[in-house]
């Protein structure tokens, strides 16, 4: 399969991909050395004994001494996804609305290159960025087994796998937006609207009642929210990410079939 | 005519604004096709349709027999396009744009790329964001003409190119067509489009006014003629000419614009004895102005109508 226009978009964000990637590393080391300092100062779990509204703001729930509930609260229900949809949103948004926007795409479409497989490369570019950041901060929490962070590799896989679906699917929002109207601002806008509309559902439908028949439209719930780092990622859970994401890649090929293109 | 292109009432619409309506043109085989108009009359659009980048809102076009809305790679795999409005990677240098360009082509061969680049001095190495709009489109000129396509589409081709470069443009245009293929050729210049094409549209908001050969327009277009007579003449005597209009009438100065045979003209101005004459040759920048201007005149208008085609 012909991968020129892959090639092409990694090596223009070589540089920004690097960064994000170690940036990332670079944060979950620290907390993964911290965690020792703070694995016995149970007065944390006050925070979020009587189920906290604030507390539950930035995504933190149950036990904060725990591993699981440590890394919930300081990387995967927050910090994680923050970076990953940074990336894949961003990403999503300029690599077809963004670069029509400034006029390099057409370098690209007045090859003899079909849509249907710009649009694919892109997307590639789209999952590995998601898989590199997730493995790479998976990677990290491996080493976390020698600071006493013992979860099952299982069950890290599970999650890293749902964190990277989560910024797939968002970054296809991302895509999809931008190929149907055509402005990287539009998709930017729409698409953070959504993520951070869902990132909300999905904190507070723990605490607050009537949220929670809501939890299920979130796609934070199904990929970090619903205990996924404790229990691992479950067959459903996967299988909501990977319907949402094909769904979204069918309307994108649509929209982008029939964008005008400068 | 051995088509290249085809449009038949080819139309593009955005919303309230104007796109180009009811095209209707031919290009041959192995002719150089100007396309001329002023800034924001229609010309890219018509590119991108040609290309299929944008969607007709109505009628049809084919590029190289093929239907651009269906057969995109296939037309592009044998086009070559200059877009008047070049974005490169600024951060890539001019021979990564290459490269990949030949590598999607499955450009094994590098003799035409490498002559090319040897012929209009590119530079390859540096970041094109640190390249004059010149440099830069000497490297679309090569992303255009490295894989010896059937058809080249140029929207305004010499942007930025000194004229030395622009002489060795021309000169590739030529060439090419001398080759037997054809070329589009989209510009706002008339100097730019009449040394080098067969034949010339004329677009202006989203409409074509005219099409015909350079010659043929000279031929239409208006001459002038003037007189100068020992007394006062009559400029009625003149005005009631077929195809003169009196340009300025001043005692025994007379000045006329004389659309088809002189002879009628010079008959009546022979009985009066004239001292003087002055006739200047067709002025071909004077009617591409004529459209150019919001209101052309009545008598331009009409004769270029019996052009169009």
């Amino acid at each position: 399969m012909p991968a020129d226009v892959s090639l092409l978009d990694l090596r223009l964000r070589r540089r920004l991909l690097i960064g994000y990637t170690l940036g990332m590393a670079l944060y979950a080391l620290v907390i993964v050395a911290l965690y020792p300092e703070f694995k016995n100062a149970t007065s944390l779990n006050d925070l979020t004994k009587h189920g906290s509204t604030a507390a539950a703001l930035f995504g933190v729930t149950g036990s904060l001494t725990s591993p699981s509930g440590w890394l919930n609260a300081n990387l995967y229900q927050n910090f994680l996804p923050l970076i990953m949809l940074l990336t894949t949103i961003g990403y999503g948004a300029a690599c077809l609305a963004g670069q029509d926007e400034d006029g390099t795409l057409s370098l690209v479409t007045t090859l003899p290159i079909p849509r249907r497989s710009i649009l694919v490369q892109k997307v590639a570019v789209l999952a590995l960025q998601a898989l590199a950041l997730a493995l790479v901060t998976m990677l990290c929490m491996i080493v976390g087994r020698g600071f006493d962070l013992t979860l099952p590799v299982s069950h890290l896989a599970g999650v890293s796998v749902g964190v990277a679906l989560l910024g797939l699917d968002f970054g296809l929002l991302a895509i999809a937006v931008g190929s149907g109207t055509g402005s990287r601002g539009t998709a930017l806008g729409v698409t953070a609207a959504v993520a951070a509309a869902s990132f909300l559902i999905s904190s507070l439908a723990p605490v607050v009642a009537w949220l929670r028949p809501a939890k299920y439209v979130s796609l934070f719930f199904w990929s970090v929210g619903n205990g996924q780092l404790a229990g691992g990622l479950t067959l459903p859970s996967a299988g909501v990410l990977l319907i949402v994401g094909m769904v979204l890649l069918a309307i994108s090929a649509w929209t982008f079939g029939r964008l005008d293109l400068h | 005519m051995n088509s290249v292109i085809t449009a038949e009432g080819l139309t593009k619409s955005f919303g309230r604004d104007r796109g180009v309506d009811s095209l209707h043109f031919e290009v041959a085989k192995g002719e150089v096709f100007g396309f001329l108009g002023p800034n924001g009359a229609g010309k890219s659009t018509t590119i991108r349709l040609l290309l299929g980048l944008y969607h007709p809102t109505a009628g049809r076009t084919t590029v190289l027999g093929r239907d651009p809305m269906h057969d995109a790679p296939v037309i592009l795999r044998q086009t070559g396009y200059l877009p008047g409005d070049l974005a490169l990677h600024p951060r890539l240098t001019g021979r990564q744009h290459i490269d990949f360009a030949a590598h999607v082509r499955s450009i094994d061969d590098k003799t035409v790329p490498d002559a090319l680049v040897e012929r209009f001095n590119v530079i390859l190495d540096r970041p094109t964001r640190t390249l004059s709009k010149g440099n830069r489109q000497k490297i679309g000129i090569v992303l255009a003409f490295m894989h010896r396509p059937e058809l080249l589409i140029l929207d305004e081709p010499t942007s930025g190119l000194d004229p030395l470069m622009q002489s060795e443009f021309q000169q590739l245009v030529r060439e090419t067509v001398a080759d037997g293929r054809t070329v589009f050729l989209s510009s706002h210049e008339l100097d730019e489009v009449q040394r080098i094409v067969d034949r010339v549209a004329i677009i202006k908001e989203g409409q074509l006014v005219v099409i015909d050969t350079v010659e043929g327009l000279r031929k239409a277009a208006p001459r002038t003629i003037e007189f100068r007579f020992p007394t006062n003449v009559d400029p009625q005597l003149f005005a009631a000419i077929a195809g003169v209009r009196v340009l300025n009438a001043d005692g025994g100065h007379i000045a006329l614009s004389l659309h088809g045979p002189v002879a009628p003209v010079l008959r009546a101005a022979a009985d009066l004895d004239p001292i003087d004459i002055i006739a200047r040759p067709a002025d071909l920048d004077e009617l591409f102005l004529t459209y150019y201007r919001d209101e052309p005149s009545e008598g331009s208008r009409s004769l270029l109508e019996g052009h169009a085609g």
